[in-house]
């Protein structure tokens, strides 16, 4: 009783009507996208929605047993978890291939992705470790290991292939950069072979992840642009890397400007001087890039280009894409009206996979703008929300967790949505709670409650 | 380095990106319309339906073009499956497995082929999801043979069409016919999409506009796999396609059945024209052929080339293209400019000199009207003689080329020389030379009157159509005026109101001795047209008989009727078929019969003309 009384108490409610209003506004869009005149009850098992609602069922059932079981086991069978879900990983690969990939375990249409669950394990995992590592003296065997419980499921993923969950774990770099995982036990043991020199710490090491991540955003970028002819000169080419050395060196010159303008005097110089390494360091690697790409074999350029869906690809991912963003632009101010969106529609079919991957496109187009800043927004709620619970955990392991999930939604709804707006490649990964589909329902309902079971129990644990 | 600061980062990262596609989502959505316009292309289709082509009725509100349903056999590829059975659906239709083979290979070449303007090619625009007519134009019998069992051939399905019917099998020189629409036309008129059909000959083609009516337009909501899911918007943009209204000639589909009837075996053609309003009430074309020869394509693609072939040309349309010299029936003109001109007076007459020009025996031409009834050559010459040399120059060059001019301006105010202002297609105007043509064969002032006296009598340059011929007879039944010859009386309920009363140069007074005259060829002992006289009837007429350099002379013959108060003019012309008084003359009477009385009874005259077959062999 007394237990029971401190989960509603504990509970943190504004996550879970977040949780909540997301189901409800994804079961209604799934109703409108595949609506039947012949089974138009939403209980219609038959249908698209009917099975949504076992799934929600399914969801809230584990939900309830999450809460009943102690939080503590997480911790303690988060490696066996692991090994687990390594298996069912290994195990799918050996399995026929559905559309394409080794991804799914089980029968006909009810089938489950290991590799959604692996998300969970992983997560799980990584808390443990890290939260047992003392950050401040980090040996290399630490961060190697680390980062093995992140790439051992990555392989596996990959090998299905499912790009899009191999890109969604990279959230986790975000996570560790959080708990301040460093390379410098790697970079240390180079730089300091140089005569007179012994650092502690370096920051590239330290920041290791973070220019990572604006390395690549830097090189998609720049085959994103790709090359363009400028308009009334013929002949004449703009190149991507042009477009993003000029874009760095206004941005960098309004930097050194505030800088000089408001800057603190003693920062000043030094600041100015990482603005000028940045914008040197940024420019080269877009040259790089691209001339690089450009040396590529025309079968690897084309397989990027893809990737990137900067080609019209012969099973359509780019006609996916086109057709995405003509049904989400059509919605306009206010949008079409329930049920009434007809480029997104099941029975028009003109955007394929309108109730799983691009279901963003029937609820932008049905709700306008309007809509879709709604849903941005309650994203966006949801996912801070969950970095605010994430920060106030006691216990670094709950915090590492917590980390995790704000990160995957975070990853999910950002390249979910961006595809639809040509923001994102085209790669199939689910908006969490929203598209239709069992492995996604499921293991971030559990990933969830997990997380408000955890939040519920944080006063437990002592510092 | 404090870590704790780190979480400021990556929200700030969060909401950056969240802030990104707000901003992206609002350009989208509310400022850029493309996105929305590309929507409205891919979901959207704007279907087009047109309407059947109008009916047209006779004067009597008889039908004479209508519409019939037929089905086209439709076939989308994609849907037929893998597992088709081609040998039952060869046995269905009708076809062997070989000939099914051929027929998609034909479809996947040719239909749908577009021109592609970036690489210049001609590009079949074929698609497995398009729908394409596999088997076209079959009958409601074809099809109902077909259709309970198409549920077995995924794939096929049944579409209705229409296509013109003509329920009398006449006038098909006429009403013209359809065929599809060229690639020109398609582009400089909207209305037409390839395959569709226009009016290429006749009235289909002159009332083209008139007859094609108003298409609807259908906004439907368009799957992926191109069908059509619902209205869009409820249909609220859609209209309805519109049938023209009826058009009604005024033709006399009976007169002109009986009268190709007559031309059965012969060459030549009837014209009947009603002179007070100017409609044509039949106009005849021999050898003629049933117009639904030429409905549809199957049917265009088997009687096409062998009507081209054809020895009689049937599809040369003789009434409005081809040209004769007049002959004899040009006298009644010279008469009347001479007397207008007052070179003669209706009591002037010339001695028969056959030294100037041969002639017949007949008794002395003592007056106009005696001059025409006998028909006589050297009489005609003097008068023609006296207008294009009227003395005023005293060169008789001059005085030829002015003389000749002003013949030519009189012979303008009779439409001849000039295509008729009427509602037909492709109508030659003859040839009434000036001075300025003769010039150019002879230099100018180098001929004079007896260069070119043969024009006197109809012959030499001289070229009128049929059509001509007829009016001819219509202004002499009006004394003096006439309507151009058409076809159409009311679109809808709107009478026709295009074509202009004309008058001619010669006064109505001048026509009465002439008239007589005609009156004498038909009815007088010495008549040259005896064969026409009708009893009962005043019936007018002038025969001719125009030689003919390639062979046996014309048959040419104009009348009208009654002499007063005339219901029908008509001009008649049977190739190589001798004198004009033979066969023209009775086939003319015969038509006016016809359609003057109730009751006919010149049977012997008629089982005569149906008989005789007057085509070379």
């Amino acid at each position: 009783m007394r237990k029971s009384n401190s989960l509603i108490n504990n509970l943190d409610w504004p996550l879970f009507f977040g949780f909540i209003s997301l189901i409800i506004f994804g079961l209604v869009t799934i109703y409108s996208v595949a609506f039947n005149e012949e089974h138009p009850s939403l209980f219609s098992f038959s249908e698209k929605y009917g099975k949504q609602v076992i799934w929600i069922g399914i969801a809230l059932f584990l939900g309830v047993m999450v809460f009943l079981i102690d939080s503590d086991i997480y911790k303690k069978f988060a490696l066996p978890i692991y090994l687990a879900t390594l298996s069912l990983l290994v195990v799918v690969l050996f399995l026929p291939p559905i559309n394409g990939a080794r991804a799914w375990l089980g029968v006909g249409s009810m089938g489950i992705q290991p590799a959604e669950f692996a998300k969970i394990a992983t997560a799980l995992l990584l808390a443990k470790y890290v939260s047992s590592l003392n950050m401040k003296q980090l040996s290399s065997k630490n961060v190697l290991l680390a980062l093995l419980i992140l790439i051992l499921p990555m392989v596996l993923i990959l090998m299905q292939p499912d790009a899009g969950t191999f890109v969604v774990f990279t959230a986790f770099f975000f996570v560790l950069y959080r708990e301040g995982l460093t390379f410098d036990p790697f970079l240390l043991k180079f730089v300091n072979l140089i005569p007179k020199v012994k650092f502690k710490q370096t920051w590239i090491g330290s920041h290791f992840i973070p220019i990572l991540f604006v390395f690549i955003f830097l090189s998609v970028i720049t085959l994103l642009f790709g090359e363009r002819n400028i308009p009334f000169i013929p002949g004449l080419k703009l190149y991507g890397s042009m477009g993003i050395i000029s874009s760095l060196f206004l941005i960098a010159g309004i930097g050194s400007f505030f800088v000089q303008r408001f800057g603190l005097k003693r920062a000043r110089s030094k600041a100015q001087f990482v603005i000028i390494l940045s914008f040197l360091v940024g420019s080269s690697i877009s040259l790089t890039v691209e001339k690089s790409f450009g040396s590529l074999a025309p079968h690897q350029k084309d397989r990027i280009e893809l990737f990137l869906g900067l080609k019209e690809d012969p099973n359509g991912k780019d006609y996916n894409r086109n057709r995405a963003m003509a049904a989400v632009g059509s919605g306009g101010l206010l949008g079409k009206g329930y049920k009434k969106a007809s480029v997104s529609s099941v029975k028009t079919n003109h955007v394929p996979e309108s109730e799983t991957d691009f279901i963003f496109c029937p609820f932008a187009e049905e709700w306008g703008f309007v809509g879709s800043l709604f849903l941005v927004l309650l994203y966006l709620f949801i996912i801070v929300r969950i970095l605010i619970i994430a920060e106030r955990q006691r216990s670094q392991f709950n915090r590492i967790y917590a980390y995790s999930v704000g990160m995957f939604f975070f990853y999910h709804f950002a390249v979910n949505i961006g595809m639809n707006i040509g923001f994102a490649p085209v790669i199939g990964i689910p908006l969490p709670f929203f598209s239709y589909g069992g492995s996604s329902m499921l293991s971030f309902s559990i990933m969830i409650f997990i997380l408000l079971k955890l939040d519920s129990q944080r006063r437990h644990v002592l510092r | 380095m404090n870590v704790e600061n780190r979480r400021y980062v990556i929200i700030a990262f969060i909401l950056t990106v969240g802030v990104m596609y707000v901003s992206r989502l609002f350009y989208m959505q509310v400022i850029d319309d493309s996105w929305s316009n590309r929507a409205h292309q891919i979901s959207e289709k704007r279907r087009e339906i047109t309407p059947p082509r109008a009916v047209i009725f006779d004067r009597n509100k008889n039908k004479i073009v209508a519409n019939k349903t037929y089905f086209n056999l439709m076939v989308i590829e994609d849907k037929m499956g893998e597992d088709f059975d081609t040998i039952g659906f060869s046995k269905l239709i009708g076809l062997t497995t070989n000939d099914i083979h051929d027929r998609f290979a034909e479809i996947v070449k040719g239909e749908g082929i577009y021109y592609n303007k970036h690489n210049n090619t001609r590009v079949s625009n074929y698609q497995k999801i398009r729908p394409y007519p596999f088997l076209k134009e079959l009958t409601k019998d074809e099809m109902a043979k077909i259709a309970p069992y198409l549920d077995a051939f995924p794939g096929f399905y049944e579409e209705e069409t229409s296509m013109r019917y003509y329920p009398y099998p006449n006038a098909a020189n006429i009403l013209g016919y359809l065929s599809e629409v060229n690639a020109r036309e398609v582009r400089e008129d909207k209305f037409y999409k390839p395959s569709y059909n226009i009016g290429r000959a006749g009235i289909e083609r002159y009332y083209e506009k008139e007859l094609r009516g108003l298409k609807g337009v259908h906004y439907v909501v368009r799957s992926a796999l191109n069908n059509d899911v619902k209205k869009y918007e409820n249909g609220r943009f859609d209209t309805v396609a519109l049938q023209a209204q009826p058009i009604q000639l005024g033709l006399d589909i009976n007169l002109q059945a009986y009268g190709e009837r007559l031309m059965q075996n012969k060459k030549g053609c009837i014209v009947a024209i009603e002179p007070q309003s100017g409609e044509i009430l039949s106009m005849i074309s021999a050898p003629s052929f049933d117009p639904n020869l030429l409905v549809g394509r199957k049917n265009v693609s088997l009687n096409y080339p062998q009507l081209l072939k054809n020895e009689g040309k049937p599809l040369f349309p003789r009434p409005t293209q081809a040209e004769y010299p007049p002959g004899s029936i040009f006298k009644l003109v010279q008469g009347l400019i001479g007397l207008q001109e007052g070179v003669i007076t209706p009591n002037t007459g010339f001695a028969c000199n056959k030294s100037l020009v041969g002639c017949h025996n007949h008794p002395a031409p003592s007056s106009i009207e005696k001059a025409v009834q006998f028909s006589c050559n050297p009489y005609f010459y003097y008068a023609v003689k006296k207008i294009i040399q009227q003395g005023k120059e005293d060169n008789i060059y001059r005085d030829s080329e002015k003389g000749l001019n002003l013949w030519n301006d009189y012979m303008h105010s009779f439409g001849f020389g000039e295509k008729l202002q009427s509602d037909l297609t492709g109508l030659r105007s003859g040839l009434i030379p000036n001075a300025a043509y003769y010039d150019r064969w002879y230099g100018k002032h180098r001929w004079a009157f007896s260069t070119i006296r043969s024009i006197s009598i109809g012959q030499g340059e001289v070229k009128l159509t049929p059509l001509h011929m007829a009016n001819l007879a219509a202004i002499m039944a009006n004394r003096g005026w006439y309507y151009d010859p058409h076809f159409a009386k009311k679109i809808g309920d709107k009478p026709i109101s295009n074509f202009t009363k004309r008058k001619t140069m010669v006064d109505a007074k001048h026509f009465e001795p002439i008239i007589s005259g005609m009156w004498n060829v038909v009815n007088a002992n010495a008549g040259t047209a005896r064969k026409a006289e009708i009893a009962g009837i005043d019936v007018c007429g002038k025969t001719g008989t125009v030689q003919n350099p390639h062979g046996k002379d014309h048959s040419v013959f104009i009348a009208f009727a009654p002499m007063d108060n005339p219901k029908i003019a008509i001009a008649v012309i049977v190739e190589n078929a001798g004198y004009g008084g033979t066969w023209a003359a009775p086939i003319a009477s015969l038509m006016i019969e016809k359609y003057l009385l109730k009751e006919f009874k010149s049977m012997a005259k008629e089982s005569r003309i149906l008989n005789a077959i007057l085509v070379e062999p």
